[in-house]
């Protein structure tokens, strides 16, 4: 194919040429800035919570301001939860997983300020809590029930004595080591800091934040009820029996005091889509900006093409009078699409690099993949194609005695 | 004249309909993108109290153990109690109140409606004023009832009506776990978005009203617990009392001046008052206190996130996209009239007159784009509220985004029209004139 004459045609004809030029260009740096985007939120939407069946896990928060035995209260509360059919397992916790509010502390290994600390959500395991959300130990053991015990906040401060953590903060609190259990920190870098001892170390538990850096896995696990009015029930359903575990829990805990008051059921399903519900709709969000901006760039092109068939159609009538087949216009059509398609995706890579530079520095955007960009390319060179084809087809229908007769 | 063309512009959206429905829309598209998303930005980064966010003021202390290794830049955004009963007994600035978050079971004395769990704020009775908070009826509670621990409250309408119905509530008493509370005042609708005066940085918690107020001295007597954070750096002894007493953080403190021009008087105040408490053995490291007004905080506390930001750029790039694509069609638009110019031209309209009768069209075209484009601004603003409850209160279109909406997208179709109108009074008439 001969590229000399279109160059010189498009030398007559800038404008259109630039405007398409410009516009794949831009295309081209959203689509894949925005696709990246997207995978990167919509992966942290589905990160691995540690928890084995996350819309089984039920969890309850009645606030119990009213008791004066808040430990007994607790107590026949979860016996009759346990008693209802098809619940499998109980514990009280003090929060729960992406449930977006909660306790956290910072966790050292030597009592030197200096030091470095890790700040970790501190979830109170009031027994069978890594049985009730299916969590696994990779090293060590869980808690025997005789270990728990009752912190009252009123009397005295947690005293920590063996715990669990997450093997992602063990192995920030000790870098290197892959054996925990006997290891002793602290409570913080100060010099009175409460010293702990690893005895259980979890595969994965992810924080009530779910923070999007590697701390959502920081987690570190006491041994203890806390009485304070604040504290979720958790409860382990039975495959299929969600739904009448749910109403049995509201029936059960509202006949152990009457008139109670509770701030919402839900499973740990529930918490993890309202938790995620933020980088669900930016994700969506980008996903229509991307297909629009397909659509708009994609009815440019027919645009463009459209016109300069319309305003070439003497010149194809003679090229056709001298013998171009209809194939030789198509071609045409298509090569020089192609060209101007290029030069935009040239201009348009650069653009993406740009841009990405900048959402990287301004905003919390990841870098942009180099596999996002080879596929913008050739989706706007797929684009481009196809959105000429329709102008190019007709160009070639033009007949040959459209050369004399306009003349 | 131009009235005129205005009305051919319109005329002229018959012809070629294909091309004129593509232009509309690629321009109502992009308007509707951008402009739904620069609503949520515009409202995020308001200002919740305009008449007085200058001379609002709240501050920050560093009372950081000396030794304490703190990776965080920025100090947190709550105080001590030590410090908020300091600044309140020194009494500088015009008014001021302590804060922090309540909550607790409500007992309501009525048939038919349950105990429920509500939110609130402990605060002083300058609270109201500060944050020209209106009243239906009643009003605040006094200074005095504020040093006697009274239990009275002001609560939200929506409450009053849930507790006590179409009955007057002030007077009455409301049930907060074990106490009782007498109303004295009844709050009309006050949202101020964002809820400033206890929003934190990264919470998103900050988005329903508060209904009940009750005095910090009451909540403090009573031992009320903290809803919201307080972290503490050193060990604090047990209970309530312990936490009082402690380094542990977990309330704010706001100060109205009387102008904004004594600011630099309440900074050395400041200043000396970190001095005073350092004599004391206290805030052992170097003084980085901070002094923020209304707006200054919303900074402070970064309420437009960076996906906010994110999708507004994006929306912008996609403007632009659109509007590059609004080029071209309406160069296809006015190309294909080219004939027409020609014989205008021959007959003796001037290039300026030609410039001004397809700039209104292309304005006409902007215009029908605009309408179109708030529908879909509206429509998605309205699908962003449904995805984010924490978004509904900034999803909200106001007069002046409306009327920038329309400014925009007829802006938008003008600056669009331009070239393809440049191009258009280029038409040399002779050539036209022949070919036909």
């Amino acid at each position: 194919m001969e590229i000399r004459p279109i160059l010189s045609a498009l030398r007559h004809n800038m404008t259109g040429a630039l405007l398409i030029a410009t516009q794949v260009a831009l295309t081209l740096a959203i689509i894949s800035n925005s696709a990246s985007v997207i995978r990167d939120r919509l992966a942290v939407a589905q990160r691995d919570s540690g928890i084995d069946a996350e819309s089984r896990i039920i969890t309850q928060r009645p606030i119990l301001f009213s008791q004066i035995d808040l430990a007994n209260l607790i107590q026949t509360d979860l016996d009759a939860l346990r008693a209802i059919p098809g619940v499998e397992s109980v514990t009280i916790t003090n929060q729960v997983p992406m449930g977006r509010s909660g306790w956290s502390s910072t966790f050292a290994t030597e009592r030197v300020p200096t030091a470095p600390s890790q700040s970790a959500g501190l979830y109170f395991d009031g027994g069978r809590l890594l049985e009730t959300f299916g969590l696994k130990i990779v090293e060590g053991r869980g808690f025997r029930d005789d270990e728990i015990v009752n912190i009252d906040p009123k009397v005295q401060n947690p005293p920590p004595n063996g715990v669990l953590l997450t093997r992602r903060l063990a192995e920030a609190l000790f870098p290197g080591q892959s054996q925990f259990v006997g290891r002793i920190f602290y409570q913080g870098n100060s010099p009175d800091a409460e010293e702990m001892r690893i005895v259980g170390v979890i595969e994965r538990f992810t924080t009530p934040w779910a923070q999007t850096g590697p701390d959502n896995e920081y987690a570190v696990v006491f041994p203890a009820r806390y009485l304070n009015p604040f504290n979720h029930y958790v409860v382990r359903a039975a495959p299929g029996a969600e739904a009448e575990v749910r109403k049995a829990m509201e029936a059960a805990l509202e006949k152990n005091e009457p008139g109670r008051v509770s701030v919402g059921q839900y499973s740990v399903q529930e918490m993890r889509d309202r938790r995620y519900r933020g980088e669900r709709a930016l994700a969506w969000l980008l996903v229509s900006v991307t297909v629009f901006l397909l659509g708009v760039t994609a009815s440019g092109i027919v645009g463009m093409a459209s016109l300069w068939v319309n305003l070439r159609r003497k010149q194809i009538g003679v090229r056709r009078a001298l013998g171009a087949t209809r194939g030789d216009i198509v071609r045409y059509f298509l090569t020089e699409n192609l060209l101007i398609t290029s030069a935009g995706i040239a201009i348009g890579v650069l653009a993406a690099w740009g841009l990405n530079g900048v959402l990287m520095s301004e905003l919390s955007v990841p870098r942009l993949p180099l596999d996002y960009l080879l596929v913008g390319v050739l989706l706007m060179l797929l684009l481009g194609v196809i959105a000429v084809l329709g102008p190019a087809l007709r160009a070639a229908q033009l007949s040959p005695a459209l050369a004399t007769r306009s003349v | 004249m131009l009235g005129y063309y205005l009305q051919l512009g319109f005329r002229n959206l018959r012809r070629s309909p294909v091309l004129t429905a593509l232009i509309i829309l690629t321009l109502a598209v992009g308007v509707a993108a951008s402009m739904s998303t620069l609503t949520v930005l515009y409202m995020m980064s308001g200002d919740p109290i305009p008449q007085k966010s200058a001379r609002l003021l709240t501050l920050k202390l560093d009372n950081y153990p000396l030794d304490f290794n703190d990776t965080e830049e920025k100090l947190p955004s709550i105080l001590t109690w030590t410090d908020v009963r300091n600044l309140r007994e020194d009494g500088k600035g015009l008014r001021r109140t302590g804060l922090y978050g309540i909550s607790g079971i409500v007992y309501p004395n009525k048939e038919g409606v349950k105990n429920f769990f509500a939110d609130g704020v402990a605060v002083d009775a300058d609270f109201f004023a500060m944050m020209d908070a209106p009243f239906v009826a009643g009003g605040a509670w006094t200074a005095a009832e504020d040093r006697s621990e009274a239990r009275v409250a002001v609560i939200a309408k929506p409450l009053a009506e849930k507790l006590f119905g179409k009955e007057s509530a002030i007077g009455r008493n409301l049930r907060m776990d074990s106490e009782e509370f007498r109303v004295v005042g009844v709050l009309d609708e006050w949202k101020p978005t964002p809820k400033f005066y206890r929003m934190d940085s990264g919470s998103s918690a900050g988005s329903d009203a508060d209904d009940i107020f009750i005095p910090l001295s009451a909540a403090l007597a009573a031992h009320r617990d903290v809803s919201g954070n307080t972290s503490c750096f050193s060990n604090a002894d047990p209970g309530f009392e312990g936490l009082m007493r402690s380094e542990c953080i977990w309330l704010r403190y706001w100060v109205e001046l009387g102008s904004a021009s004594e600011r630099a008087e309440y900074r050395d105040y400041l200043s000396a008052y970190v001095q005073r408490q350092k004599q004391l053995g206290r805030l052992p490291r170097p003084d980085k206190s901070g002094l923020y007004n209304v707006r200054e905080w919303l900074q402070e506390i970064e309420v437009v996130d960076d996906d906010t930001r994110l999708q507004t750029w994006l929306a912008f790039g996609f403007l632009s996209v659109c509007l590059v694509n609004t080029i071209g069609l309406l160069l296809a638009k006015f190309t294909a009239r080219t004939a027409e110019i020609g014989v205008r031209r021959a007959l003796g309209a001037t290039r300026a007159q030609i410039f001004l009768q397809y700039l209104s069209e292309a304005a006409a075209l902007g215009l029908v784009g605009s309408i179109i484009g708030v529908a879909g601004a509206f429509g998605m603003l309205h699908l962003l509220a449904k995805q984010s409850p924490d978004l509904e209160q900034y999803a909200r279109m106001d007069p002046t985004m409306l009327a920038t909406t329309v400014v925009l997208s007829v802006l938008a179709a003008v600056i669009a029209g331009l070239l393809p109108t440049l191009r258009a009074t280029q038409v040399v008439p002779a050539l036209q004139l022949k070919s036909q």
